[in-house]
């Protein structure tokens, strides 16, 4: 098995998520029916994502591994793959290699509270735990689910589609808010750690699950820890440059892990102890 | 594992009879230049050299190399781009960079992915070793549990004695070459042996560069934040002589290359040296300057490789040290961090 | 040579203990022979670190780019015209660094002294009276300098720093009767044909790893376009036409600008010899726009600006 070459797949649904349009979600099937049923993913994972002609990008699953048959990747148009995705149309062929990385701890999970603290497009790869944890098979597996979404403006909410089923269920504890609102916008207006802070999830048998941009994960982290959370109980996912996807090529390092192998998601606790180089 | 002679005069006769069933790659000097290549005939050989510039490393892992093609027309192919398997002979490899190439198997062929590129071009490879009669002043391979006439990772080790070398089968692959070839070599004499050993001391009393490197994980373990590195990067330029040349770096990028309906993707070397090595689309750099880079390299070969590998990335050949533009000598920086 | 490292050290003492800078950039002894190796001191204490001899190969320039503090720089001829060119491209300012001017009568080409030797180690090397001896285990050998010298070096024509706050020492002869150009005139009467085959053979060397880059004084660009992937500029592999596309734009990058201080050529650990097209091009500036490299702060390079008497014949 060459773990570097990519199973070839095919877009074949692209969702605009935000008014500006820098971000799409692709809805990708193996064309091969073995590589189909032979991806196992879990959430929090990421593929390597080859757009041929042009380069190869590591993006999070953000589909639940519970969807099955196809994967979904939302992404933002940042570099030169991204863009080339953006460009593309509904039938395109590209190269998904994966899964990679480790996945969120879900079995120490089980039996929690659970809140998700998300931000812009960093809802992306808590999308996947999100809609696995809601799903009937797994649902009673957890406790209290809380949402809590924000982003800049309410054009810039990914997933509307979505939130709006997750606010509707009554299992589900659900905050949205934006940084600024526009005239039509009558939900919460405020930074996402603030809104951590008033509705103050209790840290008994809690996990927290953030992930956004590093300002947002900064801040949330510092309002988890002065509302009681220990290190251990928050997670998160971290963002390098890579490569290879699995270990090799150097480039992911941060101390002694390798992003793409060891993460991407770690605990506050494994973060604290490793090199600030992220 | 037995021990045969042969005389200097005969290893010709022994390349021939190699080259006829093996590609056979050996130290050569081209351009004042010594690395190791495929040789076609015996004559091409280097018997005195020092060291190779670059590592032998490029014969396993190239500077750059094809991973696959695809057309891309109305439908895709990809068409993986594997190298042959074909049986090849690495002849006149020091022990330091068989060493090096051990190293590189722990990241190439690690348990959760292996790596084909690699794989496929090591697998087949019979180690010859020449041991390092002449260590260099900035050896200090002594210092990385490696020696001048270090057996590990050799098939046959080649020791020099004068008119003729010592030859030692190390493991069943080299053993059988001597039976196979058993025409050119003859039986070692206690005296031969006693020369062997006289060479190999005198070898190891030569390198004079020792560092205690036992407790350098741990020390650096409280180093990431310290000033140390604010004073040691000043005088890097930044540039990837050090890493290019390292027999132990392996950082690689990969990449498309395109025409019209085709492309290519390859990988190439990389190194963690360079300013935009971590660059995110994003803009962010998590190592903006050379302080970070320098300290990279430093702690990944010390630090970060041992925690995951269990060893040290480095097996002290001196590479970096004599090749850089502005001699940052690695040796002070370890001596300084272990004092 | 030990009389000029003497009073340089006088200086730069006099000049950290009264504070005129923050600190000095020169050369200290280096571990390997035939090699010196930059240092940085900001204290008087340190002062006795500093050496200046033949091996003192490095153009410290390359360190000025992008400092606060106030400096002083140990400076050659060579290496003070390419301040000159930092000043004339804004990368530093006049005010702000104090050069140390040193006159050079060239330096030892360890690469040709290695070449000579041939699977030899050199452990010890000095300079005397024209001579340079050599000693290692088992041999000792002493080679004319005149014989070793960098190529750039015996073509130089300020060995003697043009610009400086303080000049070590008596000034030295200049080199007379030097034909700068008898390389390039030898390559300007080859056939295209030719010309390309040498430049293939020259870069089929190349390993990519930009030491030539990064030793340039006049390579500070915040991003290399080598180095950018987003998009990239060029192919990473050693594709004769990307190794080839990297040196040809660094080569016109550096038109009217490089002052053939040779350090990219020092840095090569492949022994390419940048300076063949480098030196063409140069050449090419002078018959052009009448303009040498790093000569006045005041002037401008040729190709940062436009006057109406450029030539324009390539306008048809």
């Amino acid at each position: 098995m060459n773990p570097y070459l990519p199973h070839l797949a095919e877009i074949r649904k692209i969702i605009r998520e935000t008014d500006a349009n820098d971000v799409k979600t692709f809805e990708v099937v193996f064309l091969d029916e073995a590589v189909r049923k032979g991806f196992r993913y879990k959430p929090g994972q990421f593929a390597q994502v080859s757009v041929f002609g042009v380069e190869e990008a590591p993006i999070s699953i953000t589909s639940s591994p519970t969807q099955k048959g196809y994967l979904e990747f939302s992404i933002k148009r940042m570099g030169t793959v991204t863009t080339a995705l953006h460009n593309a149309t509904e039938g395109m062929i590209i190269g998904v290699r994966g899964p990679y990385g480790n996945s969120f701890p879900i079995e120490d999970m089980e039996g929690k509270n659970i809140i998700f603290i998300g931000g812009g497009i960093g809802l992306a790869p808590l999308r996947s735990l999100i809609n696995f944890m809601l799903h009937e098979e797994n649902r009673d597996k957890f406790e209290d689910i809380m949402i809590i979404y924000g982003a800049r403006s309410p054009g810039d909410l990914v997933f509307k589609w979505e939130l709006k089923k997750w606010e509707k269920r009554e299992d589900v504890n659900y905050f949205v808010t934006v940084d600024k609102g526009d005239g039509k916008w009558r939900g919460r207006v405020g930074f996402v750690p603030a809104v951590l802070m008033e509705v103050a999830p209790s840290p008994k048998n809690a996990v927290a699950i953030t992930c956004g941009p590093p300002i947002m994960i900064k801040f949330v982290i510092q309002n988890l820890q002065e509302l009681g959370f220990t290190p251990e109980q928050i997670v998160t996912t971290l963002e390098m440059r890579m490569k290879c996807g699995i270990g090799k090529c150097g480039r992911c390092n941060i101390g002694s892990k390798y992003v793409c192998r060891d993460g991407p998601v770690f605990t506050y606790k494994e973060l604290q102890v490793m090199p600030k180089e992220y | 594992m037995s021990e045969k002679v042969i005389q200097k005069n005969k290893m010709v006769d022994f390349l021939n009879e190699l080259l006829k069933a093996y590609k056979v790659f050996a130290p050569v000097k081209r351009d004042h230049i010594v690395s190791f290549d495929a040789i076609q005939s015996s004559g091409e050989m280097l018997l005195n050299y020092l060291n190779s510039r670059i590592p032998p490393k490029e014969i396993f892992f190239p500077r750059s190399e094809k991973m696959f093609e695809y057309i891309r027309d109305d439908l895709i192919e990809v068409k993986e781009v594997l190298p042959s398997e074909e049986r090849k002979v690495l002849f006149g490899i020091r022990p330091c960079d068989a060493k090096a190439i051990l190293l590189l198997d722990k990241v190439f062929d690690s348990p959760d992915y292996q790596d084909p590129y690699y794989l496929r071009k090591r697998k087949e490879t019979i180690f010859v070793g020449m041991g390092c009669d002449r260590p260099q002043s900035t050896c200090f391979c002594t210092s990385l549990g490696g020696a001048p006439f270090s057996e590990e990772g050799l098939d046959l080790l080649f020791t020099n004695i004068g008119d003729r070398f010592v030859v030692k089968g190390i493991t069943e692959e080299g053993e059988t070459l001597l039976e196979k070839y058993e025409q050119v070599f003859e039986r070692a004499k206690k005296s031969d042996l006693d020369d062997k050993l006289n060479v190999e001391k005198e070898a190891v009393n030569r390198i004079k560069s020792k560092i205690a490197l036992e407790k350098i994980e741990k020390r650096l373990d409280k180093m990431f934040e310290d000033s140390f590195w604010d004073r040691i990067y000043q005088k890097c330029l930044g540039c990837a002589v050090c890493t290019y040349l390292c027999p132990t770096c392996h950082c690689f990028d990969i990449t498309d290359e395109t025409m019209d309906t085709s492309g290519e993707r390859f990988r190439a070397w990389d190194s963690c040296q360079f300013a935009l090595f971590t660059l995110q689309a994003s803009g962010h750099n998590p190592r903006m300057s050379g302080k970070e880079r320098v300290r990279q390299r430093i702690m990944h070969k010390f630090n970060y490789f041992v925690k995951n590998y269990g060893e040290i990335a480095c097996v002290g050949c001196g590479r970096c040290i004599k090749n850089c533009p502005v001699n940052f000598d690695i040796r002070q920086i370890l001596l300084e961090l272990v004092s | 040579m030990q009389k000029r490292e003497k009073l340089l050290k006088e200086e730069v003492k006099k000049l950290l203990d009264k504070k005129q800078v923050d600190m000095v950039i020169g050369y200290e002894k280096g571990t390997l022979a035939l090699r010196t190796t930059p240092c940085f001191l900001a204290s008087v204490d340190d002062v006795d670190r500093l050496v200046w001899n033949e091996f003192c190969e490095n153009n410290l320039a390359k360190y000025l780019p992008g400092r606060k503090e106030k400096v002083a720089i140990v400076a050659k001829g060579c290496d003070v015209r390419s301040i000159v060119g930092l000043i004339q491209e804004r990368q530093i300012t006049r005010e702000q660094i104090f050069i140390v001017g040193i006159p050079c009568e060239g330096i030892i080409d360890r690469r040709k002294i290695e070449s000579r030797l041939g699977e030899k180690e050199i452990l010890e090397a000095t300079c005397e009276n024209g001579k340079i001896l050599l000693r290692g285990e088992d041999f000792q050998e002493i080679l004319k300098k005149g014989d070793f010298l960098y190529d750039s070096c015996k073509v130089c024509k300020y060995r003697n720093p043009i610009v400086f706050d303080l000049l070590i020492g008596d000034r030295v002869p200049e080199l007379e009767k030097i034909d700068e150009y008898a390389e390039v005139r030898k390559f300007e009467a080859e056939s295209p044909d030719e010309r390309w085959l040498h430049f293939q053979k020259e870069i089929s060397k190349c390993i990519r790893c930009y030491a030539c880059r990064s030793a340039c004084p006049l390579c500070y660009c915040e991003q290399c376009f080598v180095d950018q992937s987003q998009p990239r500029w060029i192919g990473i592999t050693d594709n004769p036409s990307d190794v080839g596309v990297f040196h040809l734009f660094r080569v016109f990058h550096v038109a009217g600008r490089c002052v053939d201080c040779g350090a990219c050529s020092r840095a090569c650990p492949m022994n390419i010899d940048h300076r063949w097209l480098l030196k063409k091009m140069e050449k090419d500036v002078k018959e052009l726009f009448g303009y040498e490299a790093g000569l006045s702060v005041e002037e401008v390079p040729p190709l940062a600006t436009f006057k109406e008497e450029d030539p324009q014949d390539f306008i048809k």
